[in-house]
């Protein structure tokens, strides 16, 4: 029954993972940009609906139909101003210039909001804690239900623009080939900052499930990018249903690893995610030849 | 030096000689300067506290009671029938212990304060207080267990004390002990505490220490064991907490880890069964208190000062409502404990100052500290009868946080509902149960 209970929980939890990685993994797959910035951007969101919530005391699901459209101006300006000048410089540059805007992230929203953590939960009431009971001591929260049916549908919707939409056809070719998706007349940098606004949004959705779910102060952007990176490397760099796989096998590693000890929650994570990158980057048989090699050198 | 005196005698001047000069002189400008200052009858006091970063809600109130201070000593400090110009030095850490040892380095090597002030958190005080204890400066630091402090920085028990230049005082382990032991038999309960102590400083040190001596107090400890900070999910923890009917709940978490542990264990129907739930580290101030919503209220807490607290500041002369009123009418945002001991920690350093014979002089400054038996913001600071040397123990009161009444400014109110580490502060209030 505890453990039962425990990949139940995890599951839920792999959904709000999903949920932060999924931006993450869809810039990454249509742009090939490994965004660091991801988990303050998320965090500056959460300011955002907070600010409306708190001083203009809006409904934090209104003050997200507000935030949201910001978002994904964001998004492009993001790609104008910053990823697409860093792009010009080579693969490493955004990677760097992402992480010198997440240091200026933190440190801008700790002038504008000091070092109080904050949440958007009391302006939700009941719904930060109510939940279902589906069984003898199983409880599942309405939030957690909630979180997890919006990164399916998140997910689930993002794949279908890639793959039913014109735009989706037009940002999956220029994440192909840039330069000839120019010959028949596709503008490639209109393409990029139209797939860099989505991404945006999918944070913007993503830094209000933090919200509510928990706390977060200036300096919260960090921890929440490690998860959404391990949840887009367990599941596939790049793969959106494998994101949330990924989310899932996260969560539930973490939720196991705390039941066979109680400081096994964060490192059933990480060996669940060095083990599948171990695997990922030398291949299953390659796997098995490095441990070969191992065994036999250590007979010898 | 001598060389290049005797190339300017011999009258050759040359362009390397005129270079090395031109560098000695300089040096010997800024020597003079330095001089000069040290001459004069400035006293200068360092005050080194995390104002921003993780721990910025501690430092927050900080800029208010320098202004305090400042205004208090405008006229300078009378010191043994002279009266000294007094300069405040204050620095952020930033949260950042490796940059509060670099602060304080650079307050005593170049500024050349008299007198370092610490406070707040061992990320702060353990490094100043070390690169105190090097250089000999006289320092004085609260708001941090003292046994984290001493036996921390490498004090054995029963031996002599290490240490020449840094005292401590404020709080530890036995006042915490005292403080639950009545708080929690303020209610009827099955005794039964559920704890939630982190893989980290504190949480070893209370696992270590509190745990064991709350058991024989007559409470059953329920320990789920050690959790990593960061945990984001604490499924495992909350079923054994049900299963064994902890009515007690008690935790040194850092802030973020408990909103996420006390909302999932809302969910779970954990903190239905709850009557006390006993905050430490998280839950000392209204912001984080108040980010937890409704969850948030009934949650009891320990505090290091409280407005109720009967004494006055000797440096500026405010009482406790005094100090809270001022601070949220300056500020618009609700009093918190850290300014009583900011303020505590400036009054006992210029009574130190006041009682040596010579504040310029360090040696006779730390005498005057570890003889220093006065009343602060906090009530009695006394190192003349301390459990060990260097240390004044302080009290550490038992809190509520409680639904503000109609017409107050702020949502929650923060009441004493016991004294056991103080008996002059009145208790305002009866403990209310969680879900009372």
């Amino acid at each position: 029954m505890i453990w039962l209970n425990q990949i139940l929980q995890g599951t839920l939890l792999g959904g709000y993972y999903a949920l932060i990685a999924c931006g993450l993994s869809f810039m990454y797959s249509v742009m090939r940009i490994i965004n660091l910035a991801h988990g303050s951007l998320a965090v500056a969101a959460a300011y955002a609906l907070f600010v409306l919530s708190d001083t203009y005391e809006l409904n934090p699901f209104v003050a997200l139909v507000i935030v949201l459209p910001v978002m994904a101006l964001v998004g492009v300006a993001l790609q104008r101003l910053v990823l697409e000048r860093a792009k010009r410089g080579g693969t490493l540059v955004p990677v760097l210039a992402t992480f010198g805007l997440a240091i200026v992230l933190d440190n801008a929203l700790f002038q504008l909001f000091g070092a109080d953590t904050r949440s958007l939960a009391p302006y939700i009431d009941e719904l930060s804690y109510a939940s279902w009971q589906i069984g003898d001591g199983l409880f599942v929260g309405e939030l957690a239900v909630m979180t997890f049916a919006t990164a399916v549908v998140m997910l689930g919707g993002l794949q279908l623009i890639l793959s039913r939409t014109q735009v989706g056809r037009a940002i999956r070719a220029t994440s192909e080939d840039p330069d000839t998706v120019g010959l028949i007349g596709i503008d490639g940098r209109r393409i990029n900052a139209i797939a860099a606004a989505i991404a945006m949004v999918t944070v913007g959705i993503a830094g209000f499930f933090l919200a509510l779910r928990a706390t977060f102060d200036p300096y919260a952007g960090a921890p929440q990018l490690i998860f959404a990176f391990e949840a887009a490397v367990i599941g596939g760099a790049g793969s959106l249903w494998g994101t949330l796989v990924g989310g899932i096998v996260l969560g539930v590693a973490q939720s196991i690893g705390a039941q066979i000890s109680s400081q096994g929650f964060l490192i059933g994570g990480h060996a669940v995610f060095l083990a599948v990158l171990l695997v990922r980057l030398s291949g299953p048989l390659g796997t098995l030849t490095a441990i070969r090699l191992v065994f036999r050198r250590s007979r010898k | 030096m001598t060389e290049t005196f005797h190339t300017l005698s011999s009258g050759d001047i040359s362009r390397r000689s005129l270079i090395l000069t031109a560098g000695a002189a300089g040096v010997t400008l800024i020597g003079s300067r330095r001089l000069l200052a040290a001459d004069a009858d400035v006293i200068k006091v360092g005050f080194i506290s995390p104002r921003t970063g993780p721990l910025g809600s501690f430092g927050e109130t900080d800029g208010y009671v320098l202004d305090l201070v400042r205004k208090a000593l405008a006229s300078g400090l009378a010191v043994a029938g002279k009266t000294y110009k007094v300069e405040i030095l204050d620095r952020d850490t930033q949260s950042d212990p490796a940059r509060a040892s670099q602060l304080a380095r650079t307050l005593i090597n170049d500024d050349r304060v008299d007198l370092m002030l610490a406070v707040s958190t061992p990320e702060t005080i353990n490094p100043v207080s070390d690169a105190c204890e090097a250089a000999g400066v006289p320092c004085l630091s609260t708001v941090m267990p003292w046994e984290a402090w001493y036996f921390g920085r490498g004090a054995k028990p029963g031996q002599p004390s290490p240490f020449k230049w840094s005292y401590h005082f404020g709080f530890g382990g036995g006042e915490f002990f005292k403080t639950y032991v009545s708080q929690w038999n303020l209610i009827e309960t099955n005794k039964k505490v559920g704890v939630l102590y982190p893989n980290d400083a504190d949480g070893n040190a209370i696992r270590a220490n509190l745990a064991p001596a709350l058991a024989k107090a007559g409470f059953t400890i329920i320990d789920p064991g050690p959790y990593e900070d960061g945990t984001t999910d604490y499924s495992a923890q909350i079923s054994l907490f049900k299963k064994e009917k902890c009515e007690i709940f008690n935790t040194f978490p850092i802030p973020p880890d408990f909103a996420a542990f006390w909302r999932q264990a809302a969910q779970q129907g954990y903190t239905k069964m709850v009557k006390i739930c006993q905050t430490a580290k998280t839950g000392l101030f209204p912001g984080g208190i108040e980010s937890l919503g409704n969850l948030g209220v009934n949650i009891s807490s320990a505090a290091y000062w409280h407005k109720a607290f009967p004494y006055k500041s000797p440096l500026t002369g405010v009482s406790g409502p005094e100090l809270a009123d001022g601070y949220e009418k300056a500020s618009g945002k609700m009093w918190t404990q850290q300014l009583g001991a900011s303020m505590s920690l400036f009054d006992a350093g210029f009574e130190a100052l006041k009682a040596s014979t010579n504040p310029r002089d360090k040696a006779e400054v730390a005498k005057a500290i570890a003889t220093l038996k006065t009343t602060t913001m906090i009530g009695k600071v006394d190192f003349t009868s301390g459990p060990v040397p260097n240390v004044s123990p302080g009290p550490i009161i038992g809190t509520q946080w409680v639904k503000a009444k109609p017409g107050s400014k702020f949502k929650l109110d923060y009441v004493v509902t016991e004294h056991a580490t103080d008996p002059n502060v009145p208790v305002e209030a009866k403990l209310i149960p969680f879900n009372g």
